[in-house]
């Protein structure tokens, strides 16, 4: 029974090579990304001495920035995966499969997709192992030794992303236990409590005042817990009320919306608020932490004209490290996008191709589903950005006078990301033109 | 002016070696309702796509005659079908296939939001035509929230809203009970020929054709029949 089952799963049906060309494409990328990641922070392991544990810690906190949208980005690949096989199990049901059958094959074929994704992926980190041992931290490249990693390092990251396809796997299989007929149930906006929104912006009030009175404290351990409180806290905000601006921003939107692109797309943002703050939310970390570091940065930087050559050379190694973190999230954004829109048009092609007939052009549903995406994102960055911003007032401003130059770097850089988040709608564009084709 | 609003003639289409459409000629008449029957397979959907100007055919011609004069719909550009679609057609499916994330008077006003009509203006028209279909007071509900009947009518008052002259109907009962989707039918009847448009409805249900003025049966890409109901052939 099974292996008639699994010869009609591995058929090739009409959406099939497709359908599995993307999960495959995307664990390649988690993993492509998460080994350049961990291959990057390696090379400081070597390092010894008061500054290696210097670099050592900030290269911790840089990857704690870069695992969230990582994360977001593993759960995306392994959701589209789930989803493709969604598709053919209620087929496989009535072909006669029992249950168990359909779960045991569900799980297979997760992993499979997952290990093969996997195995592309370390073919792409080897290929980008020479940029990255280009990168220069302390006046020299970090060179291929440094950033080349352990086979049973590798062979870990493979083993962990072919979990997370099962673990998911499991997740799916149990929704579609719960509900047989793929009824789609709406995710209520969060409904947050006015209490939520006192917290926070005392949260923030706070953190602004630890800033103020940073420059009095005595001791570099109580600056460094006070910037970490700071830092910390500041976050958290960020995650509370990330989705209710969402939500507000996009209520607004759909009672203003004149054009039929706009009001789909405000209906889209609303129909999951939290959704579309999960898929966005890794921006909001780094380009708080980008204007966070960046301004504290920049001052040291001027001021510390008369320090060391050692100090100077931390300064420069902190900018590229920001700048690294900031392009990688943006990254890890940008195919989290593209990995949802994909399994989006999919899901929908169906709905595609029916407003497709009723003669909505395509245009139309691509700058609904863009907009819907984007401006999600531009409040998250911009939000979180000028968040920063106050709770760094005095110094921000400061900067501004001092180093305008190095705030232009970092606005430049998170415009930079917002365009390679739309290059990763773009590149999903035919397949929704295939998706709405009526023929 | 000729009393058809629709002429197909010699139409044919293949899918690989599936020879979904074999040469068929159909005339449909102002303001009446036409029913296309046959077994699943039979080419219902084919020739529906065909007429509506989805689907090009492989040969053959569909000419549609409106009050500006008489258009090859074969001949136009996949942008201007699209418009045809648009402006001049509604259209009924059986899964509804509403916007889910809309609420049942935007799904209705999109219609005209899309042919360039304010939206204040489209979402009243659209209540206008929710209510005389008998969804007074559910102009605010998500799609989630009505029943497959009251999601079939927010369809059709998405088909009707834009004043099409033809509304297409594929299997627009076919995942409905019995007393519902008679009350569809009447509702869509109404809407259609009751205001002097016309409807060309696919259907396997012979409840649902038997309420038409006129049926034809398809079998294997070919009319093969022609029947009105109560009447037999
Ligand atoms: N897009 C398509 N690709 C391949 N075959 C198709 C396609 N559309 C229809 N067919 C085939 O054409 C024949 C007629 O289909 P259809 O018009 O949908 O029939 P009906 O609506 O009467 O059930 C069927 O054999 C069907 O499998
Ligand atoms: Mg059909």
């Amino acid at each position: 029974m099974i292996g008639r089952v699994a010869w009609l799963l591995a058929r090739p049906g009409t959406a099939g090579a497709a359908a599995s060309a993307l999960p495959i494409t995307a664990f390649a990328i988690v993993t492509a990304l998460l080994l350049t990641v961990l291959g990057g922070a390696q090379s400081f392991w070597s390092w010894s001495g008061d500054v290696g544990v210097t670099y050592q810690a900030l290269a911790v906190v840089a990857l704690v920035l870069l695992v969230v949208p990582l994360a977001s980005l593993g759960g995306a690949a392994a959701r589209l995966s789930a989803r493709r096989r969604d598709d053919r199990l209620a087929t496989l049901r009535l072909l006669g499969a029992t249950p168990a059958t359909v779960s045991a094959l569900a799980v297979i074929e997760s992993v499979v997709l997952a290990v093969v994704g996997a195995l592309a992926g370390v073919a792409l980190y080897f290929v980008l192992v020479p940029l990255l041992a280009l990168i220069p931290f302390r006046g020299e490249a970090l060179g291929i030794e440094g950033v080349v990693l352990a086979p049973l390092t590798i062979l870990g990251v493979v083993l962990g992303v072919a979990l997370l396809a099962i673990v998911s796997a499991v997740l799916g299989l149990r929704q579609v236990v719960i509900s047989p007929l793929g009824v789609r149930t709406k995710q209520d906006a969060p409904k947050l409590h006015w209490l939520r929104i006192v917290i926070g912006v005392a949260v923030i009030a706070l953190a602004f005042l630890v800033m103020s009175v940073l420059q009095v404290a005595g001791s570099a351990m109580l600056i460094l817990a006070m910037l970490g409180a700071a830092f910390g806290g500041s976050i958290a905000v960020l995650n509370l009320i990330g989705p209710w601006v969402i939500r507000l921003v996009a209520q607004s939107q759909a009672k203003q919306a004149k054009v039929p692109a706009r009001l789909l797309a405000a209906r889209a943002v609303l129909e999951s608020p939290k959704a579309a703050w999960r898929q966005v939310s890794g921006v909001a970390m780094t380009s708080f932490m980008a204007v966070f570091a960046g301004v504290g940065i920049a001052l040291l930087g001027s001021f510390g004209e008369a320090a060391d050559a050692e100090s100077q050379e931390l300064f420069a190694d902190i900018r590229t490290g920001i700048l690294i973190t900031v392009v990688g999230s943006f990254l890890m954004v940008a195919c989290s996008v593209g990995v949802n829109q994909a399994a989006g048009i999919l899901d929908r092609g169906e709905l595609y191709r029916s407003l497709g007939m009723l003669g909505m052009p395509t245009p139309t549903m691509d700058a609904a589903r863009r907009r819907a995406v984007m401006s999600p994102l531009r409040i998250t960055a911009i939000g979180s950005a000028v968040t920063a911003a106050i709770v760094m007032l005095p110094l921000t401003g400061l900067t501004i006078i001092v180093a305008p130059l190095s705030l232009a770097v970092i606005a430049g850089v998170l415009a930079a990301g917002i365009g390679v988040v739309w290059l990763g709608l773009l590149a999903t564009r035919p397949m929704l033109e295939r998706a709405a084709a009526t023929n | 002016m000729s009393s058809f609003v629709i002429e197909a003639s010699g139409l044919s289409k293949s899918f690989g070696q599936t020879h979904a459409l074999a040469g068929v000629d159909l005339q449909v008449r102002t303001g009446e309702s036409l029913a296309i029957m046959g077994a699943s397979g039979s080419g219902k959907t084919t020739l529906l796509h065909c007429l509506a100007g989805i689907t090009r055919p492989d040969t053959g011609t569909v000419a549609f005659q409106s009050g500006a004069g008489r258009v090859d719909v074969t001949a136009l550009s996949e942008r201007e079908r699209s418009r045809l679609r648009r402006e001049a057609y509604g259209f009924v499916f059986q899964q509804g296939l509403l916007i889910p994330e809309l609420t049942a008077v935007e799904n209705v006003a999109l219609a005209l939001m899309l042919n360039g009509m304010p939206r204040l203006r489209a979402e009243e028209y659209g209540r206008g035509w929710l209510a005389a279909l008998g969804l007074a007071g559910m102009e605010d509900r998500r799609i989630g929230q009505l029943s497959g009947g009251q999601a079939q009518r927010v369809a059709i008052a998405r088909a009707q809203v834009t004043g099409a002259s033809v509304v297409f109907a594929d299997e627009p009962t076919g995942a409905l009970d019995s007393t519902t989707s008679a009350e569809v039918m009447r509702a869509l009847l109404d809407s259609t020929t009751g205001q002097g448009r016309t409807l060309v409805v696919v259907t396997h249900d012979a409840d649902v054709a038997g309420r038409c003025s006129r049926i034809v049966d398809m079998r294997d890409g070919r009319i093969v029949g022609e029947r009105v109901p109560g009447v037999s052939a």
